[in-house]
Formats: C-alpha cells, structure tokens, sequence
C-alpha cells in the first residue's frame, strides 16, 4: 500500500503540472480539494483520466470523484479494490 | 497614448526597450522568468506555452506600469491577436486523442485549445472585469492591431487596454510584443 | 423615422442568413425552430469515438470537397445568400469581413486527413479562402473568443461602422463539430447523452452543433420602423476561472448592465439566454439577469433546437431572436420543463406573443468571458 501511496503521489504531481511539489510535500490524508493542495475542478477531471489510464477505473460520474479524491490514502484504498491494471 | 511595452522571443526578454538578463533560451527560459519575476502563482505550469508567453508578458508590463493592487476594475481591456490561434495546445491536445489503442483526452490540455484563454489568465490574475478578446489575423500587422485597439475605447468603460501580439507555433517557437495603451 | 441616438450614427442589420441542418435561409429556419423542429439526434461511433453523443450535424457528403473545407463552404455559401438583393459590392475597400469561430478547420489537425494543406489550420488562412472568393481586398478579422465570438464580431463591426473606416461589414460566425471538440467536451463530461434541457431541473449537459450564420451591418442615420439596429454591445470578464463560470455571474452581469444601459427593461421582449443546459451556466445565468434587474423579463435558449453552435451562436441566435419578433413570438425554450434554477426566470415550452420591439442576446465563454447586444427594431429613443 505504501509503494502505492508514493506512486500515486508522483502520478498526481505529473498529471496535474503540480511543478514544485516532490511525493513528501503531500501527506496522506490531507485534503486534496479545498483547503489542502486546493485543486479545482479541472484536476479533478484530469484525476479521472489518470484513474482509467493507469488503473483501468472508470467513474462515469464526476460527483464520484469528491468522494474518492478526498485524499492520496482514500484514493489509494479505492484504487486497490478497483485497479483492472 | 501607449506606456509600456513588454517584447518576448526564444531569445530575448525586452521591458521599455531594455534587454533583461536571462541565462536560458525558449520553454527553458519561460520558466526561468516566471521564477525570477513572478514566483507565486503555481497554476502558471498548468498553462499551455501561449498563455505563459502572455501571462509572462503581462507581468513584467505591469510590473513596469508599478503600483500593483490587484483590486478589481472594469476599465481596463485585455485585447490580443495572433496568427496560430491556440495551435501548440491545439497539437497538444490532439496527440492525446489520435491514437485509438491510447485514447484519453486530456481536459486540461482542452481547456487551453482556445486562444483567449490567455486573456482570462491575466483577468484572473489581476482581476479584470473589463473587456478581453482574442483576435487573428494571418500576417502582423500594426495598423490593424492600433484600428481595433483605438476602436476599443467606444466601449463607454474602457479607458486602458494591455494589447497587442502574442503567438506560438510550439513549445519553442513564440512571441510577444504588448503594450498599455490608455485612452487620450 | 428614428433619428440618430446620441449624435452617433445607428448600426443597421442589411440582410442575414443562417445554414444549419435546420435550413438554408433565415426563415426556413425561423420556421423550423417555431414549430418546434431539430435536427438533433443521438450519434454512436461516429468519428471512432468511443462514447456516444448528441448532436445536430450537417450533411458532411453534401459539402465533400477537395479543394475547400466544410467550414469554409458553408462560410461562403451563407455570405452569398445574405448577399443576394443587396447592392454590395465585396471588391470595394470599404466592406469588411469578420469571421467568427471557435475551431475553425481544426480537423485538419488529425494526421489521418490527408486531403488539404495543414496550413489551413490557421484561422487567417482559412478567412483568406472566403475573402478571396467574393475578390475581397482587405486582411479578413477572425474573432476566436470562445464561445462569445458571435456577439465580439457583431461588436466589432459596430465598431468598425462607427469610426467611418468602412461602410459595410459582413459577420459570419461557423464552427463544425469533429472528434477534437466532441471529445474535448466529453472529457468535461460537459455533454448529455440526450436531447439538451436548457435551465431545467432535470438539465445534465450539452449537445453540439453545425452551423454558419451570416449579418451584414451597414451605417445609418435615419432608419425605418422596420430596421433592426444594433444598439449597445459589451463584453466583460468573470476574473475568476478559465472553464466554470462565475458562481455571482459578475462578468454576464456587467455586459448586461452595459448593453442594457438606459433603456427601461419593460421595453425588452426577452432575452435570449446562453442557456447551454449545464448545471453551472444556466444557474450562473439566473443570477447574473437577476443581478442586472432583469428577472421579470422573458428568457428563452435556442440550444434544445440547434445545440451549441459555437463560433456561430451569437450570429445564429441573434438572427433567430430577430425573426421571432418580426413574427411578434417569444420562442419557446424546446427541452425545458421544470425550472431548475435557484433565482427565478420567466421561461417557457411554448411560443408566446409580444408586440416589443427590443430584445439582448447573452453569451458566455471559456476563458470567463462573457457578453450582451442590445437589438432594437427600428431603433431605442
């Protein structure tokens, strides 16, 4: 799980242009949206992208999203029970 | 009556007609700028190279014009034109879409497939509610820029727009040459 | 007779045009709209994409050339059919084209089309073609705002009337939709998979459409009750997102607020909306007419008609709105049902008659750029 964490965090900061960020600048439970690395709703859509692309999960519905990226640690658990790559 | 004007290409960064000292050339030196003269505005790398060359222009202009507030105000237009549109995000974008056995389209890249994007960057950023616009035309050509910027000022509001040219053919192939010009 | 406003001249519609898959001229098309017609229907694996959607298309087979784009054919054929009974000349220096458009010839991006040369991709290229054809001396203007880029060229020739440097300018607003676009908006997850539901409860999204639509503006100083002029038109940012719109709808209420002007809201027969269905615009939308005092005036949307036309929609829905009051009609907004807005609008399925006169059109756009035109027959005191 852990390797997971570090390698969504990387994927994270690449898809979404996050420049400056390193894996240990993000913890894992803070909030992604809103106050945390404040990501909009753009991010949010790209996350999806990035959840088909390297993990074979689809989300039909973008109000899935607020649930699952509420932050690395929930996404990654997600991920882990959904992952068809 | 024009103040200020900011020129950028792959080689050179002038403000006022001065060269400014930079050590790298092309997307290189992009970035560069941005740290040096801007620094705290991270969604700059979430930019396609058309709003960053313009963005980058607008901040060293402003930065020129001094006295920054960033307090809202409607009288002052953000009116660019070029000759490629949106074309590096353009390219961009379709390389995510081209391949069927790799197709995911990417709504970040999307977003950025429209030419004025980059006037919204720099109304986000300074908090224009003023007028922007987006214009091409396929040669450039002062005389038509000044026209229509000069034509903007009917607008019964407006008394100050940040125009001119700013184009990109790709990630390494850019210009841009703006300028404030306040109403006589 | 309406003298001049204010000591200006007055901006007057000559003629105008509309192909869609609606029609060919304006009122065919007013006609189909006003009984309820679309062309939009459900499209699966069109293009390779994976995803179905929704769209109102033209017939790509009836405009197959090798020689021009879809875009560019249709441009030309909608400026010929506005131009026909008028005494324009397009050779004199004194007629301007502005062309208006989102993604104009984008299709020639795909490395699969191997017919016409890439440069084309560029809009000035592609305005080059039109103006050459109607032997044109003068660097064609591409208006590419966004989604607002109908109502920009409208305001850009009342500007270029205005200053005296021409004396006739023809707008042309088209966009053709493709795989780039569709795609570009289902990864938005922008688009409905079915017919479009603008400013209703049950609304999820927006359908797509082709069109080119052409007016032609000349300048006046007197016009007949029967004349449409272009009063006021303004443009105005959110400064708050480059793709949502602004939750206070700041930039849409200042257009409106400037459009709007003096004139006393009770003299508008409605407004005619951008109203592309999604949650977020049509709200913003309510709030911005309630914002500018506008709340008891009729609104409507074209798009359960012709789905959003893009680059066209500001010409094409300016044209509509205009026919709809030569015909005494506030067109019914088609997909509405059930309002689903939190500030009140007065919008309905069904044709209603006005004896006014005036009526605004709003858009809004990418890049949080909106905008508003004030349209009067036979002018505003």
């Amino acid at each position: 799980m852990e390797e997971l964490i570090y390698k969504l965090k990387q994927q994270i900061i690449e898809a979404l242009n996050l420049e400056d960020m390193k894996p240990e600048d993000i913890d894992d439970n803070a909030s992604l949206f809103g106050e945390g690395l404040g990501l909009d709703s753009i991010d949010a859509l790209e996350l999806i992208v990035m959840m088909e692309k390297n993990y074979g999960i689809k989300l039909q519905d973008p109000a899935q999203g607020k649930e699952i990226f509420k932050s690395v640690a929930v996404m990654a658990d997600f991920i882990q029970k959904n992952r068809t790559k | 009556m024009i103040r200020h004007c900011v020129h950028i290409s792959p080689n050179e960064v002038k403000v006022d007609g001065k060269a400014l000292i930079h050590n790298d050339k092309g997307s290189t030196m992009l970035t560069e700028l941005y740290r040096t003269y801007v620094g705290d505005y991270p969604k700059f790398f979430k930019m396609d190279t058309l709003s960053r060359v313009g963005f980058l222009a607008s901040e060293l202009l402003l930065n020129a014009e001094g006295n920054r507030c960033f307090e809202p105000r409607e009288d002052r237009a953000v009116i660019f034109f070029n000759r490629n549109a949106s074309l590096q995000a353009d390219t961009h974008y379709q390389s995510t879409i081209q391949n069927p056995e790799n197709y995911f389209p990417s709504p970040a890249a999307f977003v950025y497939t429209l030419p004025n994007i980059v006037t919204g960057e720099i109304a986000i950023r300074n908090k224009y509610f003023g007028e922007t616009s987006f214009m091409i035309i396929d040669d450039f050509d002062e005389k038509i820029i000044m026209k229509n910027l000069e034509n903007a000022f009917q607008d019964p509001i407006t008394k100050s727009i940040i125009g001119g040219w700013v184009d990109c053919s790709d990630e390494e192939h850019f210009e841009a040459d703006i300028f404030i010009m306040e109403k006589d | 007779m309406e003298e001049k406003i204010g000591g200006k001249r007055m901006i007057v519609k000559v003629s105008d045009n509309i192909i869609s898959p609606l029609g060919t001229t304006s009122a065919e098309n007013y006609a189909a709209v006003k009984a309820g017609m679309s062309a939009l229907r459900r499209y699966d694996g069109l293009w390779g994409l994976p995803e179905p959607f929704f769209a109102s298309l033209l017939d790509r087979k009836a405009y197959a050339d090798d020689r021009q784009t879809i875009d560019e054919k249709i441009v030309i054929d909608s400026i010929s059919k506005a131009l026909e009974g008028t005494v324009i000349d397009t050779t004199w220096t004194k007629v301007l084209f502005i062309i208006s458009t989102t993604k104009g010839n984008v299709f020639l991006l795909d490395e699969r089309e191997n017919g016409l040369p890439k440069e084309r991709v560029r809009l000035g290229m592609m305005a080059r073609e039109v103006t050459k054809h109607f032997c044109n001396p003068n660097e064609p203007i591409v208006v590419s705002n966004a989604c607002i880029s109908g109502v920009c060229a409208q305001i850009e020739a009342m500007r270029y009337l205005e200053s005296g440097e021409y004396d006739y300018v023809i707008v042309c607003g088209v966009d053709v939709q493709s795989a780039f676009i569709v795609s570009g908006f289902q990864s938005f997850k922008a688009l409905s998979q079915e017919a479009c539901k603008p400013f209703d409860a049950n609304r999820c999204g927006l359908n797509l459409g082709d069109a080119a639509a052409t007016i032609i503006y000349t300048r006046k100083d007197k016009v007949n009750d029967n004349e449409w002029v272009a009063c006021r038109g303004a443009i105005r940012n959110d400064a708050n997102h480059i793709s949502g719109p602004s939750r206070v709808g700041e930039g849409s209420y200042r257009a409106l607020r400037v459009a709007l002007g003096d004139l006393d809201p009770s003299e508008l027969a409605f407004i005619n909306a951008h109203g592309t269905a999604t949650p977020y615009n049509d709200e913003m939308e309510s709030i911005a007419i309630e914002r500018a005092g506008l709340s008891s005036v009729p609104v409507n949307s074209l798009k359960g008609y012709y789905g959003h036309t893009m680059g066209a929609a500001g010409v094409l829905e300016t044209i509509i709105s205009m026919q709809a009051i030569d015909d005494h009609n506030i067109l019914a907004t088609r997909g509405f049902d059930t309002l689903g807005v939190t500030h009140h609008l007065d919008v309905t399925d069904q044709n209603r008659n006005t004896e006014k006169r005036v009526f605004i059109k709003l858009l809004s756009g990418f890049g949080g750029c909106n905008a508003a035109l004030l349209m009067a027959k036979g002018g505003v005191q």
